[in-house]
């Protein structure tokens, strides 16, 4: 036995097992962040971070509730907002779902709409429908339209086939519908539409950014104002409404809230039909592609600021934003898991991951930019921290449905060897998957002046200049379809589902 | 005897497989009206693609029970053996009968869950069932369907031995013909006609039970004759294994 040859010891990370294998690629994404890193501008440029931060703690720490005008009905319209504006995207998002798969151009028209983000649709409804409820409702059904078509499409498509084959030959679409492929896929839908909700609370809050009476518009304006303990009013009842949500959005309730909803949305703007279609064909277009002038529209596009830079930031804030969170996931999955710390710890842990992921991320960017002044740094920050606590959050929660095989381990070792081999493979490829939203996320921060595409958008919303506006949200959304395409073939695949249905 | 009855399938050298991929190469095999042949084969010997080239040819004529019984977990058990004949009823009738049974569909169900022991239980969702209680839906869905044919994908792997026989009993007493994929083998010599055998993708055994004893049905397991081999002491064990030592369905091809 001893003079039994020893296989060769393999070199660092090398083998065809999942293990190294996702250790390889997650090792290239982050040295290619690295590689890439001295071309961002990550400049501090406020002289004094600190004192503002701390006058900003302690706002959050004493909350002046009696500052606050009116909470009750900001936050009932942001509640109205986020229900109808979800109800209208799951209407408008089922029909297309069954279509998804055989349509083409209706994956493409999907893909289209999810690309833009919630805010830009809001920018871009703002100059047809003014501040009013129409604009908020359309600005979150439309891209969740698209996003439920495809999320629903894929549940659905993932049901595992055994009852659709088993059935006898010739039974109609609907029936096999109803019979195998909802009922299989039912909880999977419920709870995307639930998270989907959630999202929609937070973009819902986020309108008020563009001067919606959302609890977004009076946060930023007492941030803004450096009126920090009525902002850190706000941002209580805020994560308040969040932590409640399991009980005011039950099942039962949300008729009622639907209902009570319906009368706090407001003001319905007047449809002027002659100058909506106005906005549509003529203003959205520039002149002289209209006239059918070539040279003109040469002249047009020569007019457009450089956009490299501003594409170049986007995709580099996107890549950064992307490796931030998922070292931030890496780190603190394990704060909120049941396999490590005590009692008090894990609720500490989990209490910071709900608070950095129910916060929105141009919330956490806004923050940021007040203390570190207009760079990518606070927008990195921002990215990373709300990203990386919700895949955190969402691995934790992996983590603590398993089982481990040898009890007694230490902590060190339960990590490296019961719980993340198991867990990585869905981590990584949730983080595929925001990579996506990461770069949507990217290009809304420069409303707040970082040098993102989004920065021209709303300059030229804000200028009037329609055309270009429309032209760069044209040039996002199709950044963000090429973008998402590559992230989808770089997911890692057979990722294991702990699905109990298949079991 | 076989000769005078007409052959519902007859394949003469056929490919079977999924897609471009030919599991069971030049098949040659008859399914004459009013068999039951038993279908034994190690897992991966090709014998679910062999039920799935059937049912295509037979069509309406076969009643289909599949491996893992392709239940809806979150339907009841009416609903489940319901979708036998969801195409016989429209769209409408259908979506209503979610809301509330249809009568004539209820009764007949009721009868059947009756037969087959699942008495009370119509209206428990499949997924808070045992086992043996979802075998015996499986099979339920597939004798409701009253097609002449019946075609079963390991029907009887989850019951206990005394349920199998009285299941493979009830098929028998409702189809003229079937083919039922097995695991146990003295089964097959005792309930069945006729025995197809699979091995690495050939037909190695096509004969009738009259002319079959275990031990040829022994030949058709790999590891049973590596085993017999290396240890020719008692064959006898080797032909009847407990039932608890069969392997369960789970995760077969």
């Amino acid at each position: 036995m001893s003079d039994a040859v020893t296989p060769a010891r393999p070199a660092w990370l090398a083998g065809r097992a999942p293990g190294p294998r996702l250790a390889r690629h997650t090792l290239t994404l982050v040295a290619l962040a690295l590689l890439l890193l001295p071309l961002a501008d990550l400049a501090v440029i406020t002289r004094d971070p600190w004192t503002e931060l701390a006058r900003m703690a302690r706002g959050l720490a004493w909350p002046a509730f009696g500052a606050v005008e009116s909470p009750l009905s900001a936050l009932g319209l942001t509640v109205a907002v986020a229900l109808w504006g979800t109800l209208g995207g799951v209407v408008l998002g089922i029909p297309l779902a069954l279509l998804f798969a055989r349509s083409r151009l209706v994956r493409a028209g999907c893909a289209f709409v999810r690309a833009i983000h919630e805010l830009f649709w809001a920018l871009l409804f703002l100059q047809v429908f003014g501040l009013s409820a129409l604009t908020a409702l359309l600005a979150l059904a439309i891209p969740y339209a698209g996003i439920f078509a495809k999320v629903y499409a894929e549940i659905l498509e993932q049901a595992p086939s055994a009852p659709r084959d088993a059935l006898p030959p010739g039974v109609g679409r609907l029936s096999r519908l109803v019979y195998t492929e909802l009922p299989m896929a039912w909880a999977q839908l419920a709870a995307y539409t639930r998270y989907r909700f959630e999202c929609g609370l937070r973009a819902s809050v986020l309108l008020g950014f563009v001067g919606l009476p959302t609890l977004g518009f009076q946060l930023e304006t007492a941030f803004r104002e450096g009126r920090y303990p009525e902002a850190g009013a706000l941002l209580w009842c805020f994560y308040l409404l969040i932590a409640a949500l399991p009980w005011w959005s039950h099942r039962r309730l949300v008729p009622l809230l639907l209902a009570g909803g319906a009368f706090l949305l407001g003001p319905w703007p007047a449809v002027d039909g002659g100058l909506l279609w106005r906005f549509v064909s003529q203003d959205l277009w520039p002149a002289p592609l209209r006239a059918g002038d070539g040279a003109g529209l040469a002249d047009w596009l020569a007019h457009i600021p450089d956009l490299a830079p501003a594409i170049g930031n986007t995709l580099l804030l996107g890549l950064l934003g992307t490796v931030g969170a998922l070292l931030v996931a890496l780190t603190l999955w394990p704060l909120a898991s049941r396999h490590f710390g005590c009692g008090p710890s894990r609720l500490a842990g989990r209490g910071l991951l709900i608070l950095l992921r129910s916060t929105p991320e141009l919330m956490l960017a806004f923050v940021f930019l007040l203390l570190l002044g207009p760079s990518l740094l606070p927008a990195w920050l921002a990215l990373s921290l709300h990203n990386g606590a919700l895949i955190a959050f969402l691995a934790a929660r992996h983590a603590d449905a398993l089982a481990p095989g040898m009890p007694g381990l230490s902590a060190t070792g339960r990590y490296a060897y019961e719980l993340l081999p198991r867990i990585y493979p869905g981590l990584l490829a949730l983080l595929y998957y925001r990579a996506e939203v990461i770069l949507r996320e990217t290009a809304i921060l420069g409303m707040l002046g970082v040098a993102t595409l989004g920065y021209y958008i709303d300059e030229n919303f804000q200028y009037l200049m329609f055309d270009v506006a429309f032209f760069l949200l044209l040039v996002t959304a199709g950044l963000n379809i090429a973008v998402d395409a590559l992230s989808r073939r770089l997911r890692p695949r057979q990722v294991p589902l702990d699905d109990p249905c298949l079991r | 005897m076989g000769e005078s009855r007409h052959s519902l399938v007859a394949l003469e050298g056929a490919d079977l497989g999924h897609g471009d991929r030919v599991v069971l190469p030049g098949l040659r095999l008859r399914l004459h009206h009013g068999e039951r042949v038993a279908l034994l084969g190690p897992s991966g010997a090709g014998k679910s693609t062999l039920l799935a080239g059937l049912r295509e040819r037979l069509g309406d004529a076969a009643a289909w029970c599949p491996q893992h019984h392709g239940l809806v977990p979150g339907l009841a058990v009416y609903h489940n053996i319901y979708m036998a004949r969801l195409a016989e009823h429209s769209a409408l009738a259908n979506l209503w009968n979610l809301v509330r049974p249809l009568r004539t569909p209820w009764r007949e169900i009721a009868e059947l869950c009756a037969i087959l022991g699942l008495e009370g239980l119509m209206r428990r969702p499949v997924g808070r069932l045992s086992g043996g209680q979802r075998q015996r839906t499986a099979i339920g869905r597939a004798l409701y369907q009253r097609r002449p044919v019946f075609l079963g994908d390991e029907p009887v792997a989850s019951v206990d031995p005394h349920q199998a026989l009285r299941l493979l009993t009830l098929i028998e007493a409702r189809h003229a013909t079937s083919v039922v994929a097995l695991h146990q083998r003295e089964l097959a010599l005792s309930h069945f006609d006729r025995v197809w055998g699979l091995r690495d993708g050939r037909l190695v055994i096509d004969a009738p039970v009259t002319e079959l004893s275990l031990a040829d049905l022994d030949a058709l397991y790999p590891d049973a004759e590596a085993t017999t081999a290396a240890d020719p002491g008692d064959p006898a064990e080797m032909a009847a294994p407990a039932p608890e030592a069969l392997p369960c369905s789970r995760g077969r091809a």
